[in-house]
């Protein structure tokens, strides 16, 4: 019997690195190098501004994209599902507001969140209660809040952001797992969905614990590195060129200052653990806005809605989207007239 | 570290009899990538380099990433050799490659901080939220971050104002706008809680200078007398002197 290829396989099959494909990048590197040693490229203010920026937020972030990596790994490999499944034997409705607080004890990236948040439904976990999961753990992680303790540590606001994110975070994530309501599994997952979140795992029989460890600690940081890396290339361009007439223009308008935030926090689809860092850099902005960018940011961006895409039936996303946009916006608002 | 599994049985079972083991493409590149991060924060940590990019209350992460990251790259080093390993994409090794660029930039690029380039464009250190205590201000040797800070509150205000006539000595770069008068320029220095992305600008008017004797970012020590006058501050110069860029370039508030 000939077998019929499937066509998203030879189509969408990524052509593999040679030795030249090495040269070529390591050659890349060595340019890179020489140029910026040779050419002084510091020469130009924007060019050294830009560098500066971009280097610091790299800095400051990346040991907290290491940690969250760590944290990740350490759930993946150590932690078994079954933990996750108690929630399943609670009261309907301690379910949400117990899944969200779940997402203290596991703290795992918004891109580890997703394969797990669909485990956790095929495992038979109230299919509401994993999306709340889902939203909630990276907002509500320790290394999420320790970063954005350490972001805001010596402002006013201190508190606010890091009380209001943890509050607000949790409450934005059971509106959206209210949302679903009773909708099942099947309503919610693609049929066979493929995994967005790739490990490159070559581990296809049973391997110590310590090399799946590692494993995943590597790929979790590289998976989360890359966006991170563009993100902080675009705010690092932005705070080089904008001058902050322009964004305090939109800081002073309530509303308008937190859809801006929100926003942008969707474009840059930073970590969670290290998006405390750039938020705090728009030092125009007030803690409504700068809310609605710690909340929204880790569960609608970019990378994120690809990775809905991938795992969720289509409609997901929209409700998502809809509900954890206008939860926040609401919520931040509210804080903002709290603080007067 | 034994290469033992667990069985779902709960036994454990010596893997080394397993197949053979090669290189995995992805693992290696993976760890080069781990490597040379490691490499970065080691080098920030020996050379003081952290506090071009660094407050000094969150210079911590360093030594901490550079140990994490480390431990890492031995851990994914040693877990790169696998029994059927997958082929490496092209276009995840240019990545790979670009997330090693800022590594590159970081150790080549010639040292550098914000310069008068940003001076516009930051935010004024009135509006950061940082809190103040006019205590501080009204005692004790001032400096740029108490004359920032004096702007955030009334009572920081009326605090400095109290010390009108003072002699006072600041370390900053020299800043000069299209409107700056020739006889006086602007004495800056960023001021940053976290890292330079969150910097925000001191800044006072230095008059009673020598036209054309300092250029834009010369790093100069002014000492003179001080007259706050409302949110605008004015040192009135008796020497002003060319000094080195600090080792702490950046102040902490």
């Amino acid at each position: 019997m000939a077998q019929i290829a499937d066509p998203r396989r030879i189509v969408g099959r990524p052509r593999p690195a040679d030795r030249r494909t090495a040269i070529a990048v390591g050659a890349t590197l060595v340019a890179v190098a020489v140029v910026v040693s040779v050419g002084d490229p510091g020469r130009f203010a924007w060019v050294r501004t830009f560098f500066v920026i971009f280097g610091s937020l790299l800095i400051q972030a990346l040991p907290f994209v290491m940690l969250g990596a760590l944290a990740a790994a350490l759930v993946e490999v150590f932690v078994p599902i079954g933990t996750f499944e108690k929630l399943g034997s609670l009261p309907r409705p301690l379910q949400l507001p117990a899944a969200a607080l779940a997402g203290i004890a596991f703290p795992i990236c918004e891109c580890g969140s997703v394969p797990v948040a669909r485990r956790l439904m095929q495992r038979g976990l109230m299919p509401s209660a994993a999306v709340t999961f889902m939203l909630a753990a990276p907002v509500l992680n320790p290394v999420v809040i320790a970063s954005t303790f350490v972001a805001f540590r010596g402002r006013t606001t201190l508190w606010t952001m890091v009380g209001g994110r943890f509050l607000l975070g949790m409450v934005v994530a059971i509106a959206v797992g209210w949302v679903i309501g009773n909708r099942s599994k099947d309503e919610l997952l693609k049929p066979n969905p493929e995994e967005a979140h790739e490990h490159l795992l070559e581990l296809g029989r049973p391997e110590a614990r310590w090399r799946r460890f590692f494993v995943h600690l590597g790929n979790d940081f590289l998976f989360m590195g890359r966006f991170l890396l563009l993100g902080a290339t675009i705010a690092a361009a932005i705070q080089t060129f904008l001058p902050t007439s322009v964004l305090t223009g939109l800081a002073e308008r309530p509303v308008v200052s937190v859809l801006a935030m929100m926003g942008l926090a969707a474009a840059l689809s930073l970590c969670s653990e290290s998006d405390a860092f750039v938020a705090a850099s728009f030092v125009q902005f007030g803690p409504s806005a700068m809310l609605g960018f710690l909340v929204f940011g880790p569960m609608v961006d970019l990378k994120l809605v690809a990775l809905y895409a991938g795992t969720f039936r289509r409609g997901f996303t929209r409700t998502v989207v809809l509900v954890a946009a206008a939860a926040t916006l609401v919520g931040a608002l509210w804080v903002g007239v709290a603080l007067g | 570290m034994t290469d033992s599994v667990v069985t779902h049985t709960g036994a454990r079972v010596r893997a080394e009899t397993g197949p053979p083991r090669t290189w995995s493409p992805g693992g290696v590149a993976g760890a080069f990538v781990l490597g040379a991060w490691a490499g970065l924060f080691w080098f920030l940590w020996f050379s003081g380099r952290e506090a071009f990019y660094l407050s000094t209350r969150t210079d911590w992460v360093v030594p901490v990433a550079a140990v994490l990251l480390t431990a890492a790259t031995i851990g994914r080093l040693a877990s790169a050799r696998v029994v059927t390993p997958k082929p490496l994409a092209a276009r995840e090794l240019w990545i790979m490659g670009l997330m090693v660029v800022p590594v590159v930039l970081v150790l080549f690029a010639p040292v550098t901080t914000l310069g008068a380039f940003s001076a516009d464009k930051r935010a004024g250190f009135s509006g950061t939220g940082f809190a103040t205590s006019s205590t501080d201000i009204g005692s004790g040797e001032l400096t740029l971050v108490d004359v920032a800070s004096a702007e955030t509150s009334p009572e920081g205000e009326r605090a400095l104002a109290k010390r009108a006539g003072e002699t006072v000595r600041f370390v900053g770069f020299v800043s000069v706008r299209d409107d700056t008068p020739a006889d006086e320029f602007l004495l800056a220095r960023y001021v940053v809680s976290c890292c330079v992305a969150d910097a925000t600008i001191a800044e006072v008017r230095v008059v009673n200078v020598t036209p054309g004797q300092f250029a834009n970012e010369d790093w100069v020590e002014v000492t003179g007398t001080i007259y706050p006058i409302g949110r605008e501050v004015i040192v009135d110069a008796s020497s002003i002197a060319e000094v080195t860029r600090p080792d702490h370039p950046y102040l902490t508030p």
